[in-house]
């Protein structure tokens, strides 16, 4: 029985409830349920059968391609994240509030245009006759492949993710209590010392996220890999577009989707727990 | 208390420190001997957190030198001195745990785990804490976190400890004890503790030596008990607080101000006096003889000595009068009740004299 307050909580939490029903909850059982669906004369029909899990986990191409994403994804955030930690370190400690407000809006105007875009962009300008070729021409180097390698796709990654893991660190930094800092000055720590054993510890919760930022958007990119790497070899999404391609296979694709989501659900619950768990 | 003469252990001379064209310290020439409590006392922008600041290497003095132990300070980092701080905040590491915090500083210096750590439960011990070395600071209380804060500047056995305002966040029964708990400390320790505080009653309670400043500069450096009597400017009797200035004009040992004319000892000329409220008599009537003003009753306080009433003269300026529980009932005062305020000329303090 749901008393008068229960009532009144519930009645606030119903907008919420539903908006998550509606579009997320439903939407990813009508997904996991289309896993087990037949494809008959490139027609999809209700079923339940395994066949397309059993078809997408024992394929080697899967498991190659999940690696593959998984590993690129978290360098992704790891490169990212120690890219990203001088800028906001200066952001967040050698400029004033007003010059902070102003740079965190910058790194969001690049949101302002299309990913694709952006990666089209980097096609110009890491292109074999690009000018960074012609730069690094100009003293005797090069020239380098850039594009259709795993390089071209970390740098479509980090274009990505950069910003927000700059708006994230910065946030995190800005927000260490300044007394902290030199507290741990005055108790004897050096600049280096202060900075492994106060700002990054204190830091941890916004340095944490970025990261897993910078993992999870990474991991379901579809344009870096596709435009960027040239799809070789194969990340997940790109493996979603040619399973769905092939023959119209829809529930196996959805095998793959269901696979990621599983995968990012399991990495955002233990960063969170790393994030915001208690030591000891 | 130690003479400070002989050999003091800081220096401040000429030191003066601006932040941009705003000046924090205009010119300090102060000297803190061993084992000494000093305690810099003023309002908030008087340059007393600065100077502080400067004594731990938080801050660098614009001009004028500091010296430790002899050594110039001037360029050598905090991080280089020992002489740590607590701070107002106590500024505790949230994501380590109470024996952590407290060996932070050997951990820093190099010591090695095993001593550090001993070290370390000793002074929890010490502070009363023992049994508390795991718990996260967020688990402690107030009284705890602060006693946390002292063994974690006191684990290094520094020469001298900085405090900025370490009580300002406690409840009141809490500042009385940990008053007590800082002055043993200090007695036991022989060590010297410079105490930066707003508040007269922490200065006047501990401190060997208190320096009163005020916009940047020190208006007056003394025990307690001499600053409390013999305040030498205006401003150091209204900080002090518990004080009726009155301004007027000297001649032939007679002073005559807007409130009357009074006997007194000082030279020809402007004068000002201090009339403390502790000496003064509250009257129905108009003493026979001595000084008297008229006045109109406004409100009393309860303060922990006694009570203050605060009166109004003729010309709107207040007057101030320490009574005891049995003389606030004899008197019965009704707002607007006229009294007859009286002193003895004899403890009449003259201020620049």
């Amino acid at each position: 029985m749901i008393d008068r307050s229960g009532l009144y909580r519930l009645t606030w939490r119903l907008p919420l409830l539903l908006w998550q029903g509606a579009f997320f909850v439903v939407p990813l059982c009508f997904m996991a349920a289309m896993t087990f669906w037949l494809v008959q004369n490139y027609r999809m029909e209700p079923a339940f059968v395994w066949t397309n899990w059993q078809r997408m986990l024992g394929r080697a191409v899967f498991w190659d391609a999940y690696w593959v994403t998984l590993w690129r994804a978290a360098l992704a955030g790891l490169i990212a994240s120690v890219v990203a930690f001088p800028a906001s370190y200066v952001l967040a400690f050698r400029m004033g509030e007003a010059g902070r407000r102003f740079v965190l809006l910058c790194l969001i105007v690049p949101f302002f245009t299309s990913f694709l875009v952006r990666a089209y962009a980097w096609q110009v300008i890491l292109a074999e006759s690009g000018p960074v070729n012609a730069v690094l021409g100009g003293v005797g180097l090069g020239p380098f492949t850039m594009l259709n390698s795993s390089f071209g796709t970390m740098v479509g990654y980090l274009t990505l993710v950069l910003p927000l893991v700059v708006i994230f660190q910065t946030w995190s930094l800005a927000a260490i209590d300044r007394a902290l800092i030199e507290a741990a000055w005055n108790l004897g720590a050096t600049p280096v010392k202060t900075l492994l054993r106060v700002i990054l510890p204190a830091a941890r919760t916004g340095l944490l996220l970025g990261a897993v930022f910078a993992f999870i958007m990474s991991f379901g990119d579809f344009v870096s890999p596709a435009y960027l790497g040239g799809s070789k070899p194969p990340t997940l999404s790109i493996l979603i577009i040619d399973t769905t391609k092939s023959g119209q296979q829809w529930p196996r694709a959805a095998v793959v989707s269901v696979m990621m989501i599983v995968t990012l659900f399991a990495t955002a619950a233990a960063a969170l727990r790393l994030a915001y768990g208690r030591r000891g | 208390m130690t003479d400070p003469t002989p050999t003091p252990l800081v220096q401040f001379r000429g030191v003066r420190k601006l932040y941009g064209s705003a000046i924090a310290v205009k010119s300090l020439d102060l000297d803190i001997g061993r084992g000494e409590f000093v305690a810099l006392m003023g309002p908030s922008g008087c340059g007393k957190t600065t100077t502080l600041r400067m004594l731990a290497g938080l801050e660098t003095p614009t001009a004028g030198s500091i010296t430790i132990g002899g050594k110039l300070m001037n360029d050598v980092p905090a991080h280089q001195r020992d002489t740590p701080l607590v701070w107002q905040s106590l500024a505790l590491f949230p994501f380590l745990s109470v024996v952590e915090n407290v060996e932070f500083g050997l951990r820093m210096r190099g010591v090695a785990a095993g001593e550090r750590r001993s070290r370390a439960m000793m002074w929890l011990e010490r502070m009363g804490l023992q049994g508390f070395e795991a718990r996260r600071i967020d688990q402690l209380s107030g009284g705890q976190r602060q006693r946390v804060a002292l063994a974690r500047s006191l684990v290094t056995e520094p020469e001298m400890l900085l405090l900025d305002e370490p009580l300002s966040a406690l409840d009141a029964h809490l500042v009385i004890r940990m008053q007590g708990v800082l002055t043993k400390l200090q007695r036991e320790l022989g060590i010297t503790f410079v105490y930066v505080t707003h508040s007269h009653s922490e200065a006047f309670a501990m401190a060997d030596r208190v320096v009163i400043m005020g916009h940047g500069e020190i208006e007056q450096i003394g025990a307690p008990r001499e600053i409390f009597r013999t305040p030498r400017s205006r401003f150091v009797a209204e900080f002090v607080g518990r004080n009726n200035i009155i301004a007027g004009v000297v001649a032939g040992g007679i002073l005559s101000s807007e409130h009357g004319a009074f006997p007194i000892a000082a030279p020809d000329g402007s004068a000002e006096i201090v009339v403390a409220a502790d000496t003064v008599t509250v009257l129905r009537a108009p003493p026979e003889a001595g000084p008297a003003v008229k006045v109109a009753f406004l409100s009393e306080e309860f303060a922990g000595t006694g009570i203050i009433c605060y009166f109004e003269a003729a010309d709107g300026s207040e007057f101030k009068a320490q009574v005891t529980e049995e003389q606030l009932a004899d008197l019965q005062p009704e707002p607007g009740a006229a009294f007859w305020l009286s002193w003895d000329p004899a403890r009449v303090h003259v201020m620049g004299g």
